[in-house]
C-alpha cells in the first residue's frame, strides 16, 4: 500500500525522508511529487543514472553504423569518382559526425523515458493530484510499517496524510 | 465550454495560460491573413510544379536564386532558438525563462520552412526522395562526398534534436494543463504529457536530459550552419572558396536568430499581453547580445572583403566590384546599414536602448541578413570564372510570392502554437519558489 503525505516546504520533506530512511525505508520506496523540481539536499534521495553512459555508447554505435553504411554502399553502388578512391574519410566525416550526434540525442530521449519511469507506469499506483506550492511524499510500505511511516510524516510537519492502494 | 482550459486563481497560471483560451479580433485577423498568404504561396508552388521550374527566374549560370537564399536565411533563423536557449540554459542565466520556449519554437518552425526550399528548388518535388540514400536499379546513388548530402543529414539531425529539445520541457506544463482541460484539449494534453506525474525521478531525468541535450544541440547547431557554409565554400568559386565561411555563417546565423527572437518576443508581448513576463530587461539583455553579434558580423565582413581586395585575384575582384560599386552595391550598402550602422546607433548607448529601438534594430538585422544571403549567392553565380558565362538573375513573381508566403507560414505556425501550448514555461518560473 501507499502512504501519501502533503507538505508545504522542502525542509519538511527533507526531514520526513531522513526519518523514513532512518526507519529502514529505502530510496526506491520513496517518491516526491511536485508541480516543479524540488531541490533536496545532496545524498538524501539520489537516483543513479546511466544516461551519459548510454548516450555516449549510442553515439559511438551510430558512428560505427554510419561508417559501415557509407563504406558498404560506396563499394556496392559505385559512382564515378574520376580515379579518386571510392571511400574516403575526409568528405564523409560530416555524415559520421551527424550520425554520431543523432545517436547521442536519440539515446538521451530514450533514457529520459526509461529513467523517468514513463515507460513502465504501474496502473495500480494512484496518480497524485498536485497543487501548486504543495509537495507530496509517497512511500510504499507493508501494513506493519504504516504507523512508523505516519509518525515520520507527522513529526516532520505533514499537512495531511492519506492511505491508498491494496495492502497486499 | 467544451474545450476550455480552466484557469484557477493562481495568478501565474492565469497570466501564462490566458492566451490559450479565447480568440481576440487582432489574433483572428492575423490568423486569416497568415493563412491566406500561406495558401497563396502554396498555390504559386503548385503553379511552378505544373508549369515547370522555368517559371522561376533561375537561368544559367545563376542556378541558385531566391529559393537558396531563403534556405540559408531560414536555417540561420533556426539558430535563434535552440542555440540561444542552450547557451542560456548551460550558463544558467536566470533571465532566460520567458525567452527559451519562444526561441525553441522558432527553431522548429524555421527549420521546417528552411528544409522545404531545397525541395521547392528541385522543380520536380515528387522525386525529392532521390536525395535520400537508398539503393536503386538505376544507380542513382547519392554521392556521399557532396555537401548537399551533408546538408540532408545535418538538417535531419538538427530538426529531430530541436523537436525533442522543445518537447521535453513542455511535458510538465502539458501535464498540468491536462488536469485543468476538457474536450479535445484534454485528449491532446493527455497524449502529449505521456503520463507525467511530477515525481522526483521524472524531474531529475528531465533535468539530466535537458543538460545533455543542451550540450549536444549546441554542437549540432554549429555544425548545421557550418555545413550550409560549406555548400558554398567547397566550390572553387570566386568569393566562396574561403576558410572563414564556416564561422562567418555561424556568427551570421546567431545574429539573425537573435533578431528573429526579438521580433517574435515584441509581437507576442503585445498580442498575448505578456508585458509582466517578457520585460524590458529581456530586450535589454538580448539587445546587448545583438549588438555584440553586430560587431562580430562587421569584423567578419571586413575580414572577408579586405583579404579579397588585397589579393586582387581577377575572378574574385569582378565579384567584389559588383558587390561594392556595381549592380549589387545598393543591396550591399543597405546590408551594411541594416546590420551594422543602425544597430550601432540604436544599441550601443544604454540611454537609447529600449524595447522599441531593440525591435527596430532586430527588424533591420533581419532585412540585412536576408540581403547578406542574397549577396553571397547571386554575385558569385552571376560572375563565374569564365567571363563569357556571366549572367543575370531577376526573381519572378512566383519566387517573390513563395518567399513572402514563408514569412506568413512562420506567423501561422506561431499563432497556432500560442493557442495550443504556453509560450512561457510555467514550471520554470515556479521553480524559484521551491529553491
Amino acid at each position: 500500500m501507499w502512504l501519501t503525505a502533503e507538505f508545504g516546504d522542502v525542509q519538511s520533506v527533507a526531514a520526513a525522508i531522513g526519518a523514513l530512511k532512518a526507519r529502514g525505508f529505502s530510496a526506491e520506496m520513496i517518491d516526491v511529487f511536485s508541480t516543479e523540481p524540488v531541490e533536496l539536499p545532496e545524498g538524501l534521495l539520489d537516483r543513479p543514472s546511466r544516461m551519459s553512459l548510454v548516450a555516449v555508447s549510442s553515439a559511438a554505435l551510430f558512428c560505427i553504423l554510419a561508417t559501415l553504411f557509407v563504406r558498404y554502399t560506396q563499394a556496392e553502388y559505385r559512382i564515378v569518382t574520376g580515379g579518386m578512391p571510392l571511400f574516403s574519410w575526409w568528405p564523409t566525416s560530416v555524415i559520421f559526425y551527424e550520425f554520431t550526434m543523432f545517436g547521442g540525442i536519440s539515446a538521451t530521449f530514450v533514457m529520459f523515458l526509461v529513467e523517468s519511469g514513463l515507460l513502465k507506469r504501474s496502473r495500480a499506483m494512484p496518480a497524485p493530484v498536485l497543487e501548486a506550492r504543495r509537495i507530496q511524499l509517497r512511500v510504499g510500505c507493508d501494513p506493519e510499517h504504516v504507523s512508523a511511516a505516519i509518525e515520520c510524516f507527522t513529526r516532520a510537519g505533514a499537512v495531511r496524510v492519506e492511505k491508498a492502494g491494496d495492502p497486499s | 465550454m467544451d474545450t476550455a482550459v480552466e484557469i484557477r486563481t493562481d495568478p501565474l497560471r492565469s497570466a501564462l495560460w490566458r492566451p490559450l483560451g479565447g480568440i481576440s479580433r487582432t489574433y483572428a485577423l492575423a490568423l486569416v491573413f497568415a493563412f491566406m498568404a500561406g495558401a497563396w504561396g502554396l498555390a504559386c508552388w503548385g503553379y511552378q510544379i505544373v508549369r515547370g521550374i522555368g517559371v522561376a527566374g533561375i537561368r544559367r549560370p545563376t542556378m541558385w536564386g531566391f529559393y537558396l537564399v531563403n534556405f540559408v536565411f531560414w536555417i540561420g533563423i533556426s539558430h535563434a532558438g535552440t542555440l540561444i536557449s542552450a547557451i542560456l540554459r548551460l550558463t544558467d542565466a536566470g533571465w532566460r525563462k520567458p525567452v527559451t520556449r519562444i526561441a525553441e519554437a522558432i527553431t522548429v518552425f524555421a527549420l521546417m520552412i528552411g528544409a522545404m526550399f531545397p525541395i521547392i528548388h528541385l522543380g520536380r518535388p515528387l522525386v525529392f526522395f532521390w536525395l535520400l540514400p537508398y539503393p536503386n536499379s538505376r544507380l542513382l546513388w547519392p554521392n556521399f562526398r557532396s555537401p548537399l548530402l551533408w546538408d540532408l543529414t545535418a538538417i535531419v539531425t538538427y530538426l529531430s534534436g530541436s523537436v525533442i529539445y522543445l518537447y521535453l520541457p513542455l511535458i510538465p506544463d502539458l501535464a498540468e494543463l491536462r488536469q485543468h482541460s476538457t474536450g479535445w484539449r484534454l485528449r491532446l494534453y493527455r497524449l502529449l504529457s505521456i503520463g507525467w506525474t511530477g515525481s522526483d525521478r521524472q524531474w531529475r531525468a528531465l533535468e539530466r536530459a535537458m543538460r545533455r541535450m543542451a550540450g549536444m544541440i549546441l554542437a549540432v547547431a554549429v555544425s548545421v550552419h557550418t555545413v550550409v557554409a560549406w555548400d558554398f565554400a567547397m566550390a572553387v568559386a570566386p568569393m566562396w572558396h574561403s576558410t572563414i565561411f564556416g564561422p562567418y555563417f555561424v556568427a551570421g546565423a546567431i545574429f539573425s536568430g537573435i533578431a528573429a527572437l526579438l521580433v517574435v518576443m515584441a509581437i507576442i508581448r503585445r498580442l498575448l499581453r505578456l508585458e509582466a513576463y517578457v520585460q524590458p530587461v529581456h530586450f535589454d539583455n538580448l539587445g546587448k547580445l545583438l549588438f555584440l553579434m553586430s560587431l562580430l558580423w562587421f569584423y567578419f565582413t571586413v575580414g572577408e572583403n579586405l583579404t579579397t581586395w588585397y589579393g586582387n585575384n581577377p575572378a574574385e575582384m569582378s565579384v567584389f566590384g559588383e558587390r561594392i560599386r556595381g549592380r549589387f552595391a545598393p543591396y550591399f550598402w543597405t546590408m551594411v546599414g541594416c546590420n551594422f550602422v543602425l544597430p550601432f546607433m540604436l544599441l550601443s548607448n544604454r540611454r537609447v536602448r529600449s524595447i522599441r529601438t531593440v525591435t527596430i534594430s532586430a527588424v533591420a538585422v533581419l532585412v540585412g541578413m536576408w540581403l547578406e544571403r542574397y549577396l553571397i549567392i547571386l554575385p558569385t553565380l552571376s560572375h563565374p570564372r569564365l567571363a563569357a558565362a556571366t549572367g543575370f538573375y531577376a526573381p519572378t513573381w512566383v519566387e517573390i510570392s513563395i518567399t513572402a508566403s514563408t514569412f506568413a507560414a512562420m506567423t501561422l505556425f506561431y499563432l497556432i502554437f500560442c493557442k495550443l501550448f504556453p509560450v512561457i514555461a510555467v514550471w520554470e518560473y515556479k521553480h524559484v519558489a521551491h529553491r
